[in-house]
This record gives structure tokens, sequence and C-alpha cells, in this order.
């Protein structure tokens, strides 16, 4: 059991490298303190001439996604420039999040300051506008939490491989942000609270550690010997939920076979209406064919030991993922070019869109539910007819839909990229001792934030609405999330479940963050409708 | 947690191994109770029971009467017949949290004596077998005179890593035992203790907590809340809960972020109520109440919940001119106040209209926005003869009644403190409240004890070889952070060595 003395046979290189004392945390300190020295600047010099917070995250992004890129090579290639470059791209992509994170405070503080000292008006405190009111704001913490937890784990010998995995996630996160646009809105009052910075700060920090405690269990699985087979069909299974529910499950659906629709916008606020991609359809329903025929292989391959299945498979999901990609980039290029929005408006659409309308307008459910289908239609007709030039298609107007496209596209790529010289990959990670050794601590760390995140809110809640627990679902989400992180913790010291039952359960711990912090928000009504 | 890890392998293998055979149905029941697994699997019921009361809203939530009739008649059969409406009030939710108390309650029973051993009773004496089958273990070579003096270096290489030691002698062998953050064992003791108390606490709420809400008008009082409850498919009731005193309002204010703006939650910073409490028992308290800053008064808790957004002004300020001519004079008057002229001559300000109209012959406001702000005022002269007229803003300056004088003056509405109509306080008796928040200080504590610290133990045998020769065996292990422990380890053996770590030898 003497891990540190056993020497397991290494086929890479040993790349002697390994900062010690306070030179580990320098990354990490260099990060923070450039980021907290731009924002003061940026608050000195003003907003003219001055990067935005949206240019910034958009530098952090492509950061993240070089670094990652450098990180994995590192992993099939060794070297230490790839290393180098790896750590100085995630330090330079926690760099550029923190600072787009602090200029956006500025931004939104310099936003209020000019109405209210115009009107004679004290000025609030500063931490009024920490960016901790929606969810484009929680985004950019959260990838900015899994960017320094990758910054002070990545460094370590033995953990190099993180940045592989947590720095594409917190990548997608932030293409999440960006979809959702960084328009900087009012606060509700009842947020103007100093619980909002502990209460969200703390939410941040527990979801980044959570991101990188998902990533660490997908590598003990991958080096546990899961076999990427079997990742392939849960990431399939994935994918082809994602591709089975999007545009209202119009891809799938009979009558709405092929087809996709993308969410409609009039100004600001997005509509209960479809405008229909051309070729975006057709394409998911490729991918789905392919993805469902790689799911059949492989099982067939994992029950019969079949090589050809093993083969097809393979080859089918390299083919699934391109016609992934091919469909996200293809919709989002017709989105970007799209016309008449009107005349892609499907009319079966029109008598729900008529009954949604005449509900906004105050019509209660039942006097419009008693409203004829043709009278429901008419009110759609006519609200196209005076406003169809106002509307619009955006990648802002479905932010989760389109992030989740990429998200399965990811997965895919991911299994695809694990398959590749598998042996090779498991042999320069860690033994697992050291990787479940780093599982349970990001665990055990997600466990503890978490349990913050229910106390600080439970308080903020019992000091503003008069209740400490009130089974909100975003309370309830939170609280589910933090059970199966407790349930992952016994079942390590449970005998005959330790090792890879305990790894699935910190993967399915951070999906129900996922849920919590996206479905939520998106699919749920509740109190925290705004973030 | 990991104290239970060395006991709970210990556990199961008692409950399943011989007594069970002669143990009857209360001691397996027991053994099932206290198990870890058991935890495992009500931990997952639990979280599978929370998400069904996610998916499915609750009958308390806004909307809940729409969501229901969109529902189609079997949805309401099945979701009603298991309660999923309200999920977290069936009797099989208690039930499960019930459980699972329970089973905390047991397996630490059960485990925890095994915890209080290793922390109470330390082993300092170990086999050179058993201390090379260890997580970490090394064995060097040191010269030295005597073994306790080569003892006394390893026990000043474990001091300089933080490790305390003690050197004990036993059968001709010395042994060096040096640990640290041995409280680190009853750490998940104690996390259970205080999720136990928060259970408590919650109970205490849902037995003895009321909540209820509570309309305030300026010069209006109130003497009792207004609780809602849910009944069959979200209808709601409206319980009366006589409060002990009575809450008269004495002022409300709104600050506004944009003073052009409307009386909006998001165009609000605040807001605030002031309040005179009148208690037979008491006597009369003063307090306000503001938005996230409540106001507790013999154990109820007042706070800001919401505001009747209709536009009224705390205080208006008029241009007040005589109609046969002469300097205006400003006068700035307050909600059901009154403010004097230079020749004694008072206002009084009775009524605001935020969007002033005529209704039939009647006086009324067309909207709750402020369009055509207008006053209505009382001048009362020295002499006692008294005329009622109002004062209208910029806009409705050229209106009709607006250049008519009142009482021998001209009155024009300068400006106004906006405010809304009412404020809504949620008002709080929750005797449970307290017990919880001393649970979220334990588990606070517990937690961040638990896994920012841990529990490191290093042995070493120190035995004599030929001559000043002696070998020295290292063993060593730690419940968590094995990652830090692993290079403390490396650091005791090398501090131990000296300078010459490549002495080190690692089996």
């Amino acid at each position: 059991m003497s891990s540190t003395l056993k020497h397991t046979a290494v086929a890479v290189p040993e790349i002697d490298w390994k900062p010690s004392g306070l030179a580990a945390y320098l990354p990490f300190a260099l990060a923070v303190g450039g980021s907290v020295v731009l924002s003061l600047v940026r608050l000195r010099a003003g907003g003219e001439n001055f990067m935005t917070d949206g240019a910034l995250m958009m530098l952090g992004l492509a950061c993240y996604l070089l670094a990652a890129v450098f990180h994995l090579t590192d992993l099939y290639a060794p070297s230490r420039l790839f290393q180098r470059l790896g750590l100085w791209g995630a330090t330079a992509g926690v760099f550029f999040n923190a600072a787009s994170f602090g200029v956006r405070w500025v931004t939104a503080y310099e936003r209020e300051l000019a109405l209210l000292t115009r009107q004679g008006g004290e000025m609030p405190w500063a931490f009024r506008y920490v960016p901790f009111a929606n969810l484009y704001d929680l985004s950019l913490a959260f990838a900015l939490g899994a960017g320094l937890t990758t910054l002070l784990i990545a460094n370590k010998q033995n953990f190099r491989f993180l940045g592989a995995l947590s720095l594409p996630l917190a990548a997608l996160i932030l293409v999440l942000a960006r979809f959702i646009g960084d328009e900087i809105v009012n606060l509700p009052p009842v947020l103007d609270s100093y619980w909002r910075p502990i209460h969200v700060g703390t939410a941040s920090i527990a979801y980044g550690v959570a991101l990188v405690c998902f990533a660490v269990a997908v590598v003990y699985l991958l080096k546990d010997g899961v076999k990427t087979e079997s990742m392939a069909i849960a990431t399939s299974i994935f994918s082809l939920a994602v591709l089975g529910t999007v545009s209202r499950f119009s891809v799938f659906a009979p009558s709405t076979f092929g087809t996709y629709g993308a969410s409609t916008m009039s100004g600001r606020s997005s509509l209960p209406l479809r405008a229909d991609v051309p070729y975006v359809g057709w394409m998911l329903v490729l991918s789905g064919l392919l993805l469902a025929a790689v799911v059949v292989l492989f099982i067939r391959y994992l029950t019969s030991q079949n090589e050809a299945a093993r083969r097809w498979g393979q080859r089918l999901l390299k083919l699934s993922l391109v016609a992934q990609a091919g469909a996200v980039a293809v919709l989002m290029s017709q989105i970007k070019s799209m016309g008449d929005v009107v005349s892609r408006i499907d009319s079966g659409q029109y008598a729900r869109f008529g009954a949604w309308l005449l509900e906004q307008r105050g019509m209660d459910a039942s006097q419009v539910a008693a409203l004829g289908q043709l009278r429901l239609e008419r009110a759609a007709s006519e609200f196209l007819q005076t406003n169809g030039a106002g509307l619009s298609v955006s990648l802002r107007s479905n932010p989760v839909e389109l992030s989740a496209l990429i998200t399965a596209a990811a997965g895919t790529l991911f299994v695809v990229i694990f398959s590749f010289r598998t042996e090779r990959l498991r042999e320069s990670l860690p033994s697992l001792e050291k990787i479940d050794e780093l599982m349970y601590k990001t665990a055990g760390i997600t466990f503890a934030g978490l349990a913050l995140l229910l106390i600080t809110g439970a308080v903020w809640a019992n000091e503003s609405w008069g209740r400490y627990w009130g089974w909100d679902p975003k309370e309830v989400g939170a609280l589910v999330a933090w059970l199966t992180y407790g349930a992952f913790l016994h079942v390590r010291i449970s005998r005959g479940w330790t090792g890879r039952p305990a790894a699935y359960f910190a993967l399915v711990a951070f999906l129900l963050i996922v849920f919590t912090y996206l479905g939520v928000s998106y699919l749920l009504p509740g109190l925290h409708s705004y973030a | 947690m990991s104290a239970i890890r060395e006991t709970a392998g210990e556990t199961l293998e008692r409950a399943a191994s011989g007594g069970v055979r002669s143990a009857g149905f209360v001691d397996r029941a027991l053994g099932l109770l206290s198990s870890v697994r058991l935890g495992v699997v009500l931990l997952v019921l639990l979280v599978l029971a929370c998400m069904a009361g996610m998916l499915v809203m609750q009958i308390n939530m806004e909307g809940f009467d729409k969501y229901f009739a969109d529902l189609t008649p079997s949805q309401r059969l099945l979701y009603g017949a298991l309660g999923l409406f309200d999920i977290y009030h069936t009797w099989y939710f208690n039930a499960l949290l019930l459980v699972l108390s329970l089973n905390i309650v047991l397996s630490s029973i059960d485990t925890f004596p095994r915890a209080w051993g290793i922390v109470a009773r330390r082993k300092l004496d170990a086999s050179a077998q058993w201390l090379r089958g260890q997580e970490q273990s090394a064995v060097i070579t040191l010269e030295g005179e005597t073994a306790g003096e080569v003892a006394g270096r390893v026990s000043a290489a474990c001091r300089s890593v933080g490790l305390r030691p003690r050197v004990s002698e036993k059968d001709g062998r010395t042994f060096v035992f040096a640990e640290r953050g041995a409280w680190n064992r009853l750490g998940a003791y104690a996390v259970h203790v205080a999720l136990l108390v928060i259970f408590a606490g919650g109970f205490l709420t849902s037995q003895l907590g009321h909540t209820g809400q509570m309309l305030l008008t300026p010069g209006g009082s109130a003497s009792e809340m207004t609780e809602t409850t849910f009944g069959e498919g979200g209808v709601p009731s409206e319980l009366k809960v006589a409060l002990p005193f009575e809450v008269e309002c004495t002022d409300i204010r709104q600050q506004l972020l944009d003073r052009d703006g409307p009386i909006s939650p998001m165009n609000t910073l605040n807001w605030s109520t002031a309040v005179r409490i009148k208690d037979p028992a008491r006597g009369e308290t003063e307090a306000l109440v503001r938005l996230n800053a409540p106001y507790d008064y013999r154990g109820y808790r007042f706070f800001q919940s919401s505001f009747v957004s209709e536009g009224k002004a705390r205080q208006i300020t008029l241009s007040v001119e005589p109609e046969g001519g002469g300097e205006a004079q400003e006068l700035t008057v307050m909600r059901d106040g009154s403010a004097a002229l230079a020749d004694g001559t008072t206002l009084q300000f009775l009524n605001f209209f935020p969007d002033f109209a005529m209704q039939g012959a009647r006086v009324g406001t067309a909207s709750e926005e402020y369009r055509n702000p207008a006053a209505a005022v009382r001048v009362v002269k020295p002499s006692g003869e008294t005329a009622l007229g109002y004062a209208f803003g910029e806009r409705a300056a050229a209106g009709p009644m607006a250049g008519r004088a009142v009482g021998g003056y001209k009155l024009r509405l300068v400006d106004f403190e906006k405010v809304g109509a009412s404020h809504i306080l949620s008002v709080q008796k929750d005797p449970g409240a307290g017990v919880v928040y001393v649970g979220f200080v334990l588990l606070t504590v517990t937690l961040l004890g638990v896994f920012f610290f841990s529990h490191q133990r290093v042995w070493a045998l120190v035995e004599g070889r030929e001559g000043r020769e002696f070998e020295i065996t290292f063993g060593g292990n730690a419940n968590r952070s094995k990652l830090a422990f692993e290079q403390r380890f490396a650091r005791v053996v090398r501090a131990a060595g000296g300078v010459e770590a490549s002495g080190v030898k690692q089996s």
C-alpha cells in the first residue's frame, strides 16, 4: 500500500518540474493580483478606450480553450513546453475571466453613479454592484471558480492532467454566458443585501470545485479501465436526449420530423415562437441516427466482444461528431444571417402562441381556454402583422439550447479523443489512489461549500423573506446536490462500494449542480427566477 | 468520516457473520438501521423525493392553480394520490427524514467507541512488519550512541514538521509515536450532531412557527396577521392570527433609484415602514422596518415583504401665491400634516392623486402612475374660515381646475416625495429558527474542521544493529489529506536522516 514508494512503470519520460512552496501559487497570485490591478485601473481611467467586460470574457474563453489543447497534447506527448504553455494559458484565462468580473463590477457601479449623483442622491455601497445579479454573472463566476481551482491543483506534478478536462468545461460555461448576453440589469431591491456576495460567492466557489471534482471523476473512471465504448454510450445517450428535446421536441416528432426552429425575440424578450432554420433539422436527424447506431454497435461489442461492431462504432462515432459540429456551425451561421423571420414561422404554432399572448395581456387562463382555436390564431397573426418587423432570431434567444447542443458535441469529442491510444493515456495518468484522493478532496470541499451555500442562503432568506427554508426549487436543487455529495462520502466508506460506484456518485452530483444552476432558472418557477 | 471507514467494515462484518444466526429480529433491525449502506440508500431516496418535488409544482407556489388546471385528469389523480403536490409534508417524506435521523444516531453510536479509542488510547508501539504495511513507510539507517538518543533525534524531526512525538519502550525496543489532529477522528460525529440540531430546529418551526402578512397604511394599524394555507387544488385559505399587541404605522418611505421613475420594485433601492408598537404589557415602542433589515420584538420578527405600488406622496412642496398679487412662498407639508404661512394661514395636505381625473362628479385617479399628480389641500384662515382645493403639477398647469385659487391663494405642486400607498410586512414567530442557527454554526465549524484538517500519525521503531548503527522503520497514515501527509512523511524521514536524504532506503 505504500503509494509513494511504489513506482509503477511509466512509459512516458518523467519530467522533473515541480514548483515547490510559494512558487506553486505564483500563477494563482498573478492571475488574481493582475485582475485586481486591471479593475482598479479601469475604475480610475473610466470606460472610454478601455476593454469592455464582454471582450475580456471572450479573451478568457480563448485562453481556456488554448490551454486545454496544450494540456491535452501534453497528456499524449509530454513535453515541458506544452506543460508551460498549458499552465500559463490557464493563468491568462483566469486573469481575463477575473478581470472581466472586476471590470463588470466597475461598469455596473458607474452605470448607476451618473443617475444617482445627478439627482443628488447618496451612492449606495459598492457591494450593490458586485456582478452577482443574473445568470450571466453567475456563469462568469462559476467559470472563474473552476479556473482558480484548476490553477491551484494543475501545477502539481501528479495532477497536470486536470486542465485538459476542467478548462474545456469552464470554457463551455463561458460559451453559455456569451449566449445569455452581458447586459447589465437593474438589481431587484430584495437582492441588495450583504448576504448576496457571501451567498453567491460561496456558490461560485463550490460549483467551481464541483466542476473540477467531476473532471477528476471522469479521469478516475478512465484510469480504472472503464471502456471508452461505455463512455461513448453514455455521451451518445446524453446527445440523443439533447437532440430529442431541443426546439420543443420538433426534430424527431412525427409531425415536424427533421425541422429545427430557433426561438424568436421581440426586442429583448424571448417569444414562444420558433422560426424554422433550414438544413439544421436534417443534420440533427443525421447526428441522431449515427449516435443511435453507435449505441447499438457498442452495446453489441460490450455484450459479445464483437470486434467488427467496435470498429464500426468508432467510425460512426467520429462521423456523428462531424455531423453534430456541422449542425451547430450551420445553426449559428443561419441564425446570424436570417432575414425575414416571420415567413419562417410555421403557422401550426399560432394557436398556442395566441393563448400565451392573451395571457400576457392579462387574460385569465380559463378565459383563454374558452376562446376557440380560430380566435387564438387570429390574435397571433394580428400580433405578427403589427410586430413582425421587430422580430429577430439571435444567439441570445435560447442560450441553454445552443449550449446544450455544443456540450453534446463536446462530450462526443472527448470520447473520440479518449478512444485514441487509450492505454497510453491511462499510463500517463497518476495512480488510481492519487486520483481517488484528489476526487475525495474536491468532493469534500464541494460538500462543505454546498453546506455553506445552503446555510448562507437560509440565513439570507430568513433575513429577507422571513423563513429559512421554503422548499423553493433552487433551494431543493442545492440540497439535492449536497445530499448526493454526502452519499458519495458515505459510499466511499461502505465496503464493496468503494471505487467506481463512488465516482459515479461524483458524476451525478455535478450533473445535479448543473441542473440546479440552469434547469431551475430556465425550466422551473420559483423565487430564484433571476439566477 | 474516516473514523467510520475504519470501523464500518467491522460493523458490516459483525452484522453479516455469526451474530445474525442467534440474534433476534430486534438486533437484526438495529444492525440494518445503523449501517452506512442504509444511510446511502436513504440519501438516494431523499434525493429522488426532492427531485419529484422540484419537477412537480408545489401547492404553495405562485401559479399553482394554472399549473393544476393544465394537467390531465389522470396526472392530477396520480400526483394527488402520491402526494406529489405537497410532497415535503407527506407522511412518507417525514418518515424518510425520521429514519435517516435514526440511522445517523444509531450508526454514530455503533462506530463512535472505536473512533474514540483511536483518540483516547493511542497506539504507541508497532511491529516492523505492520509499519511496512502502512500507507507510507520507509527504513533508514542512522548512527548514534544509544537507542534513546536516536529516538530523541527522530522526535525532534517529528516536532520540526508539526507532529507531537512520544517516545516509549516496550520489550526492550524503542518506539517513537507522533501525531497531529487526533480530534479530526471525531469530526464526522460532530457534523452529524449539527445535522440533528438543524432537524430538531426544523421540527420546532413546523410545529410552532407562524408566518403571516400585515398590510400597513400610514395612519392605520393592525393587531393580527394573515396566514395563508393551501387546500385541495391549491385553493388558498386565509387564517387570521391575533397578535398580543397593536402595530400602528406612522410613516412609510420609498427610496427610488430614478426619482423621475415609477414606484416599481426595479426602480426601488429600499423601502421602510415606521411603526409604533402598542403593547399592553410593555407600553409603546417605535421601530423602523426596512427591506433586508427586519425588526425583532417579543419573539416576533417584522420584514418588508412587498408594497402597494399605487403612486402616493409622502410630502409635497407647494408654491403658494396670494391671489391679489405678492410674493410666492414655498411650503413643504407632510402627508396628513399641515404647515403655516407667515400670515397664520395653515395648509393641510389631505390626499394625493397620481393621475388626477374627474370620475363623474367625483375626484379620483385614472391610474396608479404619476401621470397627472395633484394634491388635495385644505386652507384654514386664521379666522377659522376653510376652503378645499387642489394643487397641480406642471403638466396640468393649463387645465381648467389648475389656475383656480383656494382660499385666496394660488397653489402649485412644485415637488413631492414619491411613495407607495401601503407596505405589506411579513410577520414571523419562529421558535425553531434560533435552534437552526445554532445547528448552522456547528455545521460550518465542524465541516471546515473535518475537511481542512486530518489526523496524521507516524510511528518509528528504533532497533540497534552492529556497532553504532541503528535501523529505523517508519510507518504512517492519515485519515484524509493523504497527499499532504505523503509530503509531511517524506519530510520527517528526511529530517531524521539529516542532510543525507539519499540515505533513505525506501521499501
